[in-house]
């Protein structure tokens, strides 16, 4: 996975391996699956939904009523436009991506929603516990790690750190 | 108290000193990148960058940093937007 500058404006060039892209896509649709169909006491979907008011139930209650949609809408999008955009059938080879500065907006929500759902699917609760339960869903975690690596990439291209 | 300057017309500056004002808090989470926590701030509040560090932090060692303070439904619309990048956010009042 290399992330580049695009020449001439703001936006980023992400090139990927065909299995790197496979499995983004894949997960993308994951991501847009938990949004359609997560249960309401899917702990995933509430780290994606957050509760404004934990200590005030109606004004809670109100709050979901008045965004979820909108939040649901959005978050479905990004994950619909990168599960698109890495869709690829033929094996070997690389994919390249070039997203102007909305479009990596996508992909940076994306990574953090499909990282929130990785977080809670292997327990990541506390960042120095981050290796207590080593032997569980090892796949899910390097995914884990793997969309922190894209993202970090994609910031340090979009956001350079000046001086 | 002092309001905010958005409350300067007559009607405005009379709700606003009825009202106690609200925050936008959003809090810590092991997911979220610092980096990216940092160009949320700037991108969406339009923080300078030192002023996103500075919050950025205070989430990162306090656990929580309130981002913003106003009217209700404003600090609702900022909740709902730090929801969409998917950060943890909540609405409180101000303690007078």
């Amino acid at each position: 996975m290399i992330v580049a500058g695009l020449g001439g404006g703001e936006g980023v060039r992400i090139v990927l391996e065909t299995e790197e892209a496979m499995l983004l896509s894949e997960l993308a649709d994951q991501v847009d699956s938990v949004l359609l169909l997560g249960e309401a006491d899917d702990p995933a979907l509430g780290r994606l939904l957050p509760n404004a008011y934990p200590d005030d139930h109606d004004a809670a209650h109100d709050y979901t009523r008045y965004t979820r949609d909108s939040l649901v809408d959005g978050k479905r999008q990004a994950a619909q436009r990168v599960r698109d955009a890495t869709a690829v059938e033929d094996h070997g080879g690389v994919v390249q991506i070039e997203l102007d500065q909305s479009e990596a907006w996508g992909w940076l929500t994306f990574l953090t929603d499909l990282r929130l759902i990785l977080a809670e699917r292997v327990g990541i609760v506390d960042e120095d516990e981050a290796d207590a339960d080593e032997t569980r869903d090892d796949y899910l975690r390097a995914a884990y790690e793997w969309a922190g690596f894209v993202q970090g990439s994609m910031l340090e291209v979009l956001d350079p750190i000046k001086g | 108290m002092t309001s905010t300057l958005e409350h300067l017309d007559t009607e405005g500056a009379v709700r606003a000193s009825v009202e106690l004002p609200w925050r936008t808090v959003v809090w810590d989470d092991p997911v979220n990148l610092m980096t990216y926590v940092s160009y949320v701030f700037r991108s969406y509040f339009g923080f300078a960058r030192a002023e996103a560090e500075r919050l950025m932090l205070l989430v990162h060692t306090e656990g929580r940093a309130a981002v913003a303070t106003g009217n209700r439904e404003a600090m609702e619309r900022h909740a709902q937007a730090m929801h969409g990048y998917g950060l943890q956010a909540t609405v409180e009042r101000v303690e007078p």
